[in-house]
């Protein structure tokens, strides 16, 4: 069985939806969907910085962010945010699979707009994902 | 109560998970992943970010347990760790290909703890693969580290008895160390 981030029609679509992001949010820097395990699906744009590093910390930060979550009883993470100085880091879950949306904003974004924008990436790939039965691969179901 | 900051590291698949699962009194804090490189490591999940468990010690000795991810690709998740350690338990699985070179390999990595004597070397999955042999091990440490004690031990990390005797060890002599303030004063 074919992990999903090597999964050329699974890749097609996360491409695609990376690509409906930044026509919305032109202050998107950087974004990357990657495994749980931090492994790269797709990014957008072209390399402007480290991917395998950035696919790394994604999913270390998004395992912590999970256990602290389990830890205090407060139910599944929802996002998480990393506001800093010049930008902000926005992770999600993509609903129903072992996927993560990273997005990197300048900080001419919005908070709130970058959350939408990134919500709304992350419901369509879920969309797109399912009807192609990409959930099936290993490690792709264990999350609402 | 003293405190302890243990780091557990080594490569995926050598039971750093387990063996602080062994160790822990308080229920552990992971952060697993569905691993997606079965090919690789045939093994349903890896450490992403860190484990993390509790052991006390005697009566107020409380040491803190912690894992970092085998995978070279998170250490950064070393860096932060690490700094935070005073010693380390490294476990190597014996059936890894090369494996005398992948715990020197490792140990480079760490290499603060190792020359200040704060390092132990776990081989695990021996009942696997016999040979190197511990022997084999302590020749190339003491090879790569001229000068430093680095202990040898054969474990088996959902042993909860071998892995305390190693973390003992560990303690024991991290306490024994001569303090320079100590002897000033």
């Amino acid at each position: 069985m074919t992990a999903i981030h090597r999964e050329p029609r699974a890749i097609e679509i996360g491409e695609a939806a990376l690509a409906e992001m930044r026509e919305l949010a032109p202050s998107l820097v950087f974004a990357m969907i990657v495994t749980d395990d931090g492994f790269e699906l797709a990014h957008a744009p072209q390399k402007t910085i480290d991917g395998g590093r950035f696919g790394s910390m994604t999913s270390s930060v998004q395992a912590l962010s999970e256990a602290v979550s389990r830890e205090l009883r407060i139910g599944a993470s929802s996002y998480v945010v990393i506001a800093a100085e010049n930008g902000h880091v926005l992770q999600q879950r993509v609903p129903g699979q072992s996927l993560i949306l990273a997005s990197l904003f300048d900080n001419h974004e919005t908070l709130g707009k970058a959350l939408s924008i990134s919500r709304r990436c992350v419901e369509k790939l879920s969309a797109e994902l399912a009807p192609h039965n990409l959930q099936g691969f290993p490690g792709s179901t264990t999350h609402p | 109560m003293a405190e302890h900051v243990i780091l557990f590291a080594g490569p995926m698949g050598a039971g750093k998970t387990t063996a602080i699962r062994s160790l822990s009194e308080i229920e552990m804090v992971n952060t697993e992943a569905s691993n997606t490189e079965r090919h690789i490591v045939d093994k349903e999940t890896t450490t992403v970010a860190l484990d993390y468990g509790e052991i006390t010690l005697g009566d107020d000795e409380k040491v803190r347990l912690y894992g970092v991810p085998g995978q070279r690709r998170f250490d950064f998740m070393w860096s932060i760790l690490k700094e935070r350690a005073k010693g380390m338990i490294l476990l190597i699985n014996n059936d890894a290909p090369d494996a005398v070179a992948l715990a020197i390999d490792y140990l480079a990595s760490f290499r603060e703890l190792v020359e200040s004597g704060s390092a132990v070397v776990g081989i695990s999955r021996r009942d696997l693969a016999r040979t190197p042999s511990p022997d084999d091990y302590a020749d190339a440490l003491s090879a790569a580290y001229p000068g430093s004690l680095i202990p040898v031990f054969t474990v088996d990390p959902r042993n909860a008895g071998q892995m305390t005797t190693v973390l003992l060890t560990l303690v024991a002599t991290l306490d024994s160390r001569v303090q320079p303030e100590a002897v000033q004063s």
